[in-house]
């Protein structure tokens, strides 16, 4: 048995990965954090000289380095008990304004870097015949908005791949759930990454785009504190057995209840409501 | 009109062709698409990749090539072809399931971005149909080899689908729906082809989660029996 027990928290530089490796080192347990660029690494260091925090590097993109982190781990601890698949970030901009390029990148690291981690990291837990995987979703994965649509499409990914990864697991003794955040106070929006065309001059939706920045920036004033999450991830480690999918805000648990029960021209209409732009022409007819 | 969805220069010139011919494009039924089969930790990087090419990132190579047509024509029609997968999953069908939720997302976001250009997208969402889809299943490397950890209920829901499949209507209905769809003056959200294709998002949508998972592991249990 091992001395403490072992998490791995993926893109744990910065935001909820980690506050999250701090709130579990809190708990007694030994965090490996993972950061991508060593420049940036800094707050997960400066975590590491007080609490059982261990840097990683690893880059979820590359499935060399992703092997090599988990391989490093594994020599060490000969276990993982808990994987919170969370490096991601957000690709904006109008569907047109984003090239082949752009939405592959975005599916890089959020879709096919989550399926990376998870497949190293099974393995060590179907031999364990115990772990628990938390995906890292969003409310972006439960209804898609005009410009978010990209991230929106991977979180729809990460949510379906979640649930069907649950039941495939659950004989071997591993649990998979879903962490379905809204707005924290992260620096999600500015590190977030627009499509090539976005805001160029010769695009049509230039002007949209740059009022949903605005719009962006006002719903992140009432942007939920971290520690709201923070306490969740907790509770689903607590949980025996986990949930289907933690959601963090009453508000975005309404509005997983009425993207159950209402249809879905309802819910469109309450999202377009809020953009807008995003009316129907005065005269047109198709 | 050869057309690789894969690849951007194709679909490039076969659109640009189409439109020195005919000069507009009312129309796009984005189709092409196949179906993965395999336990989502046994799929590899490149397999992975293979699915999206196509499902994901070859349906919005398409779409990017037509609408600044259809933006200038002031009007325009896109019609997703998603599956009852892309509401529901399951073991075995996760990745392709997962792309059918992602061509979802892009018909939602798209609807509403292209609201200004007079431009309807919907999603054509088929059940279980006979079609030669079942030729076009590609099993991932694992399971073919029989190396699969999951052997045991993947080979369930296999027989099951081709059980299924082999009673299922055939694509003439999918074709009505979709001249449905192009009829309706405003068209819906959605266009579910199938009775299995209404059941299932139904029952997910108003069971309890709980109970959802108990009829889940139900079904699970009787597939590992039968094979």
């Amino acid at each position: 048995m091992r001395e403490l027990p072992i998490a791995l928290i993926t893109g744990a530089n910065s935001g909820m990965g980690l506050a999250c490796a701090e709130a579990l080192a809190k708990k007694g347990w030994k965090v490996y954090g993972t950061y991508r660029s060593v420049k940036r690494a800094e707050p997960l260091r400066k975590l590491s000289k007080t609490l059982k925090v261990v840097p990683l590097r690893m880059d979820v993109d590359s499935a060399s380095s992703v092997k090599k982190a988990v391989a490093q781990v594994y020599r060490k601890e000969k276990g993982i008990d808990f994987l919170m698949n969370n490096a991601g970030f957000v690709m904006a901009g109008f569907w047109e304004d984003v090239s082949d390029a752009d939405l592959k990148a975005q599916f890089e690291t959020n879709v096919f870097g989550l399926l990376r981690v998870a497949r190293e990291i099974l393995p060590i837990m179907r031999a364990q015949r115990s772990g628990k995987i938390l995906n890292v979703g969003s409310v972006g994965g439960l209804v898609a908005l005009p410009v978010l649509g990209p991230y929106s499409a991977t979180k729809f990914a990460v949510r379906s791949l979640t649930d069907a990864l649950r039941m495939e697991v659950k004989e071997f003794g591993v649990e998979v759930s879903e962490l379905v955040p809204s707005e924290i106070q992260t620096a999600v929006v500015q590190n977030s990454r627009k499509g090539e065309k976005a805001l160029s001059p010769d695009s049509p939706y230039t002007e949209f785009t740059k009022s949903y920045e605005a719009f962006a920036i006002e719903r992140f004033k009432g942007a939920a504190p971290i520690q709201l999450l923070v306490k969740v991830v907790l509770k689903a480690l607590s949980d025996q057995p986990m949930k289907r999918r933690y959601l963090v805000k009453f508000e975005d648990k309404a509005l997983y209840f009425l993207k159950r029960f209402l249809p879905a021209g309802w819910i469109e209409a309450g999202i377009a409501s809020q953009f807008p732009w995003c009316r129907w022409p005065r005269n047109g007819s198709n | 009109m050869p057309l690789d969805v894969d690849q951007t220069t194709s679909v490039q010139k076969t659109v640009r062709s189409l439109l020195k011919k005919t000069g507009r494009i009312d129309v796009l039924i984005n189709n092409a698409g196949w179906g993965a089969f395999g336990a989502i930790e046994e799929f590899t990087d490149a397999e992975v990749k293979a699915q999206y090419e196509t499902n994901v990132f070859g349906l919005m190579r398409v779409t990017r090539a037509v609408l600044p047509t259809m933006r200038s024509q002031g009007s325009g029609r896109i019609l997703n072809v998603g599956s009852v997968a892309g509401h529901i999953t399951f073991a075995g069908i996760g990745l392709y399931s997962s792309t059918k939720h992602v061509v979802n997302a892009i018909t939602e976001s798209l609807r509403l971005e292209l609201r200004p250009f007079n431009i309807q997208v919907t999603a054509i969402e088929p059940g279980q149909i006979h079609t030669r889809f079942k030729d076009n299943r590609r099993q991932n490397i694992a399971f073919k080899n029989g190396k699969s950890l999951y052997g045991k209920i993947l080979q369930g829901v296999l027989e099951y689908g081709d059980r299924k499949s082999a009673k299922a209507p055939g694509p003439e209905m999918v074709a009505k729906v979709i001249w449905k769809a192009l009829n309706d003056r405003r068209m819906s959200t959605s266009y579910p082809v199938g009775s299995d294709a209404r059941f299932y998002p139904f029952i997910q949508r108003f069971l309890p989660d709980l109970l959802y998972d108990r009829v889940m592991d139900f079904v699970y249990s009787r597939f590992k029996r039968a094979s």
